[in-house]
């Protein structure tokens, strides 16, 4: 599976194990602050918010493509220490899971998100292709701005998100039905354009891990621009099972400098190995 | 037919790890890297689905009879933007002869993971792993 995606995050220098310095190298680790865009002034409506419209990609990571006019041959090559299957997945599995940015359960729910965690391949909604939903999915691949609304679009399960800005007011929560990415709102404070989601149903995982949320969650995007470059800060409430508000590591994307590129369109997830998996073992 | 030319495909390996919410099953909990196999069979369907897509084979045993086989293939969208989902472009074309060296699964079904593939015009498909920082 090959995958563009927007954004990446920045890895301490907790990082110590040598397995990860190569993956780490090429990681999107690097910090926001290395992009030079200063130079670049973000567009403005004649309402006076910051142009979101765009292309939006990630800092780093994307395939490469080459070609060499040379033979015949057909060459996919996924980089990974050593030229291994087994550690192009293992050293993955360890960069995601030693972030020590996490989420922080209750006491009450380590045991279920330990359960959830080492059951992944079943339990793990992205697994069998339901919803990433809010906010596993992501900050957009592209935007469309419009006086009343933000349209969100996303390559990964060719799938959308439409934000009012007509300054409307939540659903009553009684009235919501609990969906994969809720109802959201957005607004502008300041140059910051600030997304509301309520309304989830529980069946979303924030992330890998066994991360599951109830359906009183709350998330609360940001998005800024700046020159060419829009950054993704979210926080998570989840007072029932979280001991508080998860502050997700933010992801920056940068405007994709080719005005005529275009999203592409995800291959249709279908999960047809979970038959066939003799381990517990994923990444 | 794209001939005469090499189309390598090297996908940063981190794409995953670039995005904490995307994961799923890993290779190695369905096939044993330890147990290659080579194949030779007749191509009857290709689907192209996430986060695997498969093809699947129809090859004869030792008895002459015909098992269908079906061969998982990662880095699918390396091989579509090499040219395998069109026959004009050189692509995969249902009734051919393939050749498939790769892994064995770990349950002992008719299933394996493609490591290469040699198609019936003699060109070479490799999806493997690379360091990049080798020597």
């Amino acid at each position: 599976m090959i995958r563009r995606f927007p954004g990446g995050r920045a890895i301490g220098a907790a990082m110590a194990a040598a397995s990860c310095l190569l993956v780490l190298r090429l990681a999107a680790g690097r910090a926001p602050a290395a992009v030079k865009s200063a130079a670049v002034e973000t567009p403005r409506t004649t309402e006076g918010h910051p142009v979101l419209s765009g292309v939006w990609i990630g800092v780093t990571g994307g395939a490469v493509l080459t070609a060499e006019d040379a033979g015949e041959s057909i060459k996919v090559t996924l980089n990974a220490r050593d030229g291994t299957p087994i550690n192009f997945e293992r050293d993955n599995t360890l960069l995601r899971r030693r972030d020590p940015n996490r989420p922080l359960y209750k006491p009450q729910f380590w045991e279920k998100v330990q359960q959830l965690d080492q059951n992944g391949n079943t339990e793990d909604p992205g697994y069998s292709c339901m919803p990433l939903g809010v906010p596993r999915m992501g900050p957009p691949n592209k935007i469309v701005q419009t006086p009343t609304e933000m349209i969100f679009l996303y390559q990964v399960r060719n799938t959308f998100r439409v934000i009012p800005t007509d300054g409307r007011a939540h659903t009553p929560d009684k009235d919501l039905e609990g969906t994969w990415m809720g109802e959201s709102l957005g607004h502008w404070e300041g140059d910051t354009f600030v997304i509301d989601s309520v309304g989830f149903s529980d069946a979303s995982w924030l992330d890998i891990a066994g991360y599951f949320h109830s359906e009183k969650m709350h998330v609360i995007e940001r998005l800024r621009r700046q020159g060419n470059t829009l950054t993704w800060d979210v926080t998570v409430e989840d007072p029932d099972v979280l001991l508080k508000p998860w502050v997700m590591n933010p992801r920056t994307v940068r405007l994709n400098p080719d005005p005529k590129a275009v999203l592409a369109e995800d291959l249709p997830c279908q999960e047809r190995d979970l038959a066939h998996l003799v381990t517990k073992e994923h990444h | 037919m794209k001939h005469g030319l090499i189309v390598a495909v090297a996908v940063l390996g981190v794409l995953w790890a670039a995005v904490p919410a995307f994961s799923h099953h890993a290779v190695q909990a369905q096939f044993d890297f330890n147990k290659p196999l080579t194949l030779t069979g007749v191509l009857t369907r290709v689907e192209w689905v996430n986060p695997h897509s498969y093809m699947f084979l129809d090859v004869k045993d030792a008895a002459g009879k015909v098992k269908k086989w079906a061969l998982e293939l990662v880095g699918p969208g390396g091989l579509r933007k090499a040219g395998l989902s069109r026959i004009d472009r050189g692509g995969f074309k249902i009734g051919d002869t393939i050749t498939v060296k790769g892994f064995a699964s770990k349950d002992g079904s008719d299933s394996g993971f493609v490591k290469e593939l040699k198609l019936s015009d003699g060109r070479l498909v490799t999806i493997w792993f690379g360091d990049p920082n080798a020597r």
